[in-house]
């Protein structure tokens, strides 16, 4: 470990060396741990993609580092190389040949990463905090979409210090996904765009949010053939909201479903609502995951309309989530997301990600 | 509403005056609200059927309808949906409700005295003859006693006006009735029955005090007030407020009794329930047009399951939960407010809609420390960092950022030593240095605090690995709770080594680098 220095070393990967006390609820699922995780909440994560051989992990924090772990098949993770920011990072993403990572932080820039020579660059400014970042790949042009809370979406070419282009937004930007040729934006204020990026990128259209709560992330989803056809919005009031684009029968095929709530059918208590922290969509299945502060994540089929498996509750919030490229692993991370306010926040608490095998437990249902 | 013989087309609730679009909800709304054990929670069909449940089952008597507007409340009568309601309710019901279109179109128009006065001339007429039918709820209070509303009425409405203004809650233009009539209401039966031959005079006096219970009104009131104010006359009424002020609530009933009858259109919008109701029904409504108000009804209820429960796992109560799937989005869309309002069922975990989670703990002073600042604290950690800032003796610094108490960073590796209880020495590794006078712009800065009693060594850093240099060495010493106190640290000469003899104190050394 200690390629990271900071933490005292949590041991090698396997199920957590904590597990000897028996309230100790931190890892229920039994999932394996990633080692050297960071010291404070993590804020993102992102394997690489396919181009890579291998899967390799990175995730941001609050404690300003960007980490990077190769994930072997054997579910050994070993820590491979850090970056700082100074700030918290809030976003990362890698870019498609797989030799960069670009991290988004709240120090208002953009870096990017170059992993070969572990050097990083920074690519972007903002007047606020980056929130989002996302790689662009079209045919005829290549950029990284950075989304901040100065209500702007900039678009750069990694070479120049000026955007290339920048498109303003009603509100702060909240999260965002990108498949080319779509991207979505979700901001404040329920404020929900949506842009196609051939050509050059530009605003297709602005939705009316299916959600009535404040949007929390949101993750795109393709289609039988694979092109991006809609996109599912989480909020902070445990719901998910699935819409499709241009969907032949929108008051039918759109729909939302609530989850990351607890006590349902107990009347007698107050049911409990958490925030839907993640989204993430297999990529091979197309079914879904989503993680909550309530510290639970959930598989849907959102065809079949069903749920497939919710987890046992861990004793943190889960605040991100994704998946490999070819669905195998899914990564979470426990950490507090400050759903409950500064009182909450425990600094000496350990913060997690765990992988889990994903290939089965995702797939589809039959439709019913 | 421009249509007539509105009972007939859209279904009310005769205990509580709502309007509904189909009568199913109608029933619906009654089991719930108005047919409902408060003990075990189960629906029944009438009132009767709810009483006999709670004699049988519960061994407990009820004498009224929950929810019901005072006046309403009759467990005897056999009402399902509109079926029962008695005629004499009906026809007030319609009669209230021309009045109500014929008033907004009046409003349109202007608002004249003279016409108002003529309108209540008229209704009056129509009011008196109904004393005993509680007219949208209020009148109640004035069907009872009989009161010979008609005579003393002409006077008590001159009163009125001059009551509005001493009854800050009741709008403006709230004829004087309303004020009378919430407390009267309120208290349902009691007081109607004690009211019975008051002295008109009185109930005015009584509006003043009730000026607390008539906020309830309010609501209600503004639909049917508007013309009330201007009318002349009125100031006599003032007399008729000083005159009494205890026994309010017998008062009230009456002196409205009779004020209902010059303001017809006003009697309606009085009742504090039916104002509510109304304004309930028209609020957010959901796909069932069951009032969104009742959210909980929704969650709990899930509107069909289209995301049927497909668990697996143990948790099953998430699961039943979770597996709900609302209608379409576009149902959805019709129902506007938080959760968090509607919270006797349910709570956001979240503490504020206006910025995100990460908005908020950005904000911290720990993860302010970036590019700007030199010599920032660490991320990870408490407020120590601002104080360590780059100013090195200065003792007022800890204040900054409201000291909290420190909070023991974690995963630091062990460059500082404590030695024992009463001195300490930290010992800093070659990379760490505690000494120079000189203060260059430091790249960052280490706390660590101390705890003496523990012996624990709580560190931060960010970035552990660098301090190329000299620095100095600032420690604060502090009580464990509280802001650390500024003590400054002796330095030594040999590069090393910094020991300051601080006894108990848990202490904050500030480290700067160069």
């Amino acid at each position: 470990m200690s390629l990271f220095g900071t933490t005292s070393g949590f041991g090698t990967s396997g199920t957590s060396m904590f597990g000897s006390t028996s309230t100790d609820n931190h890892n229920p699922m039994k999932d394996i741990e990633v080692t050297s995780s960071p010291d404070d909440s993590i804020g993102c994560l992102s394997f690489s993609p396919p181009t890579l051989p291998g899967n390799f992990l990175i995730a941001g924090s609050w404690a300003n580092d960007v980490r990077c772990w190769e994930v072997q098949d054997s579910g050994q993770t070993i820590p491979k190389a850090q970056q700082m920011h100074t700030g918290p990072v809030l976003g990362v993403c890698w870019s498609d040949d797989g030799s960069k990572v670009f991290t988004a932080s709240c120090d208002k820039t953009a870096k990017m990463w170059d992993l070969n020579s572990n050097q990083a660059i920074q690519i972007a400014q903002h007047d606020a905090p980056v929130k989002t970042i996302h790689w662009i790949k079209a045919p005829n042009y290549s950029c990284v979409m950075t989304g901040s809370w100065d209500k702007t979406l900039k678009f750069w070419d990694t070479r120049s210090s000026n955007p290339m282009m920048v498109l303003q937004l009603p509100e702060r930007c909240y999260c965002a996904d990108v498949i080319y040729p779509m991207a979505v934006v979700a901001t404040a204020e329920r404020g929900l765009i949506v842009y196609q990026l051939e050509n050059q990128p530009s605003e297709f259209r602005r939705i009316e949010s299916p959600l009535k709560h404040q949007h929390r992330c949101v993750a795109i989803f393709r289609d039988k053939q694979n092109k991006p056809t809609g996109f599912a919005l989480g909020s902070i009031e445990g719901r998910v909201a699935i819409h499709y684009i241009s969907p032949p029968n929108p008051a039918k095929d759109n729909f939302t479903f609530k989850c990351h709530r607890s006590n349902g059918t107990n009347t007698s208590a107050p049911q409990d609502i958490y925030a839907v922290n993640g989204i993430a969509f297999h990529p091979v299945h197309g079914t879904l995951a989503t993680v909550g502060s309530d510290g639970r994540f959930s598989f849907w089929d959102k065809d079949a309309r069903t749920k497939l498996k919710t987890s046992e509750q861990l004793d943190q919030p889960i605040a991100a989530c994704c998946f490999n490229h070819n669905g195998n692993i899914f990564a979470y991370a426990s950490s507090y997301d400050w759903s409950k306010g500064h009182e909450f926040y425990n600094p000496q608490k350990k913060n997690y990600i765990f992988l889990r095998n994903a290939a089965e437990e995702l797939k589809p249902r039959n439709k019913k | 509403m421009g249509r007539k013989k509105k009972k007939q087309l859209k279904p009310w609730c005769w205990y509580c005056n709502r309007d509904f679009d189909d009568e199913k909800i109608l029933i619906q709304h009654q089991k719930a609200k108005h047919f409902k054990c408060h003990i075990c929670h189960k629906k029944l069909y009438t009132g009767p059927g709810l009483a006999i449940h709670c004699m049988q089952v519960h061994k407990e008597t009820i004498d009224a309808v929950p929810n019901a507007i005072p006046g309403r409340t009759d467990i005897e009568l056999e009402i399902y949906g509109m079926e029962g309601i008695p005629e004499k309710d009906m026809d007030e019901r319609r009669r209230l409700l021309e009045q109500k279109t014929q008033e907004s179109q009046k409003k349109k128009q202007q608002d004249d005295s003279d016409e108002y006065d003529d309108d209540d001339s008229a209704a009056s007429t129509s009011f008196q003859p109904q004393p005993v039918q509680p007219q949208q709820g209020y009148i109640p209070p004035m069907a009872q006693p009989g009161l010979p509303p008609v005579p003393g009425a002409p006077g008590m409405p001159p009163g009125i006006p001059p009551l509005m203004p001493g009854v800050p809650p009741l709008m403006p233009g709230m004829p004087p009735v309303m004020p009378g009539m919430p407390p009267g209401l309120h208290h349902q039966r009691k007081y109607t029955q004690s009211f019975c031959g008051e002295n008109i005079m009185m109930p005015m006096g009584g509006m003043m005090p009730p000026g607390p219970g008539i906020p309830p009104l309010m609501p209600g009131m503004p639909p049917g007030m508007p013309p009330p104010v201007p009318r002349p006359g009125i100031p006599p009424m003032t007399q008729a407020q000083a005159v009494s002020a205890p026994g309010i609530l017998n008062r009230p009933p009456a002196p409205t009794a009779t004020v209902p009858a010059p303001q017809p259109p006003v009697t309606k919008p009085l009742f504090p329930s039916a104002g509510q109701a109304q304004a309930a029904v028209q609020g957010p409504v959901g796909t069932d047009f069951k009032p969104l108000n009742s959210t909980p009804a929704t969650t709990t209820e899930p509107p069909k399951p289209t995301f049927p429960a497909y668990t697996q796992s143990t948790a099953s109560t998430t699961s039943t939960t979770n597996s709900t799937a609302a209608k379409p989005a576009a149902s959805i869309t019709s129902k506007p407010a938080t959760l968090t309002t509607t919270s006797a069922t349910s709570k956001l975990i979240h503490p504020d809609e206006d910025i995100s989670l990460e908005e908020r703990r950005a904000q911290l002073p720990k993860y302010q420390r970036n590019l700007p600042r030199p010599g920032q604290a660490p991320i990870g950690n408490p407020p120590v960092g601002p104080i360590g800032g780059m100013m090195p003796p200065q003792p007022g610094i800890p204040q900054q950022q409201g000291m909290r108490p420190p909070m023991p960073p974690h995963g630091i590796s062990s460059y500082v030593y404590l030695v024992d209880f009463l001195s300490i020495h930290i010992n800093l590794s070659a990379k760490y240095i505690a000494f120079k006078s000189t203060v260059h712009r430091p790249t960052q800065s280490i706390f660590c605090v101390l705890n003496v009693f523990c012996r624990s060594v709580w560190w931060s850093s960010s970035r552990h690995a660098r301090l190329p240099s000299w620095c100095y060495a600032t420690i604060w010493a502090g009580t464990a709770n509280g802001a650390p106190l500024p003590r400054w640290a002796s330095s030594t000469s040999d590069g090393n080594e910094t020991s300051c003899n601080v006894a108990r104190w848990p202490l904050l050394i500030l480290l700067h680098p160069i």
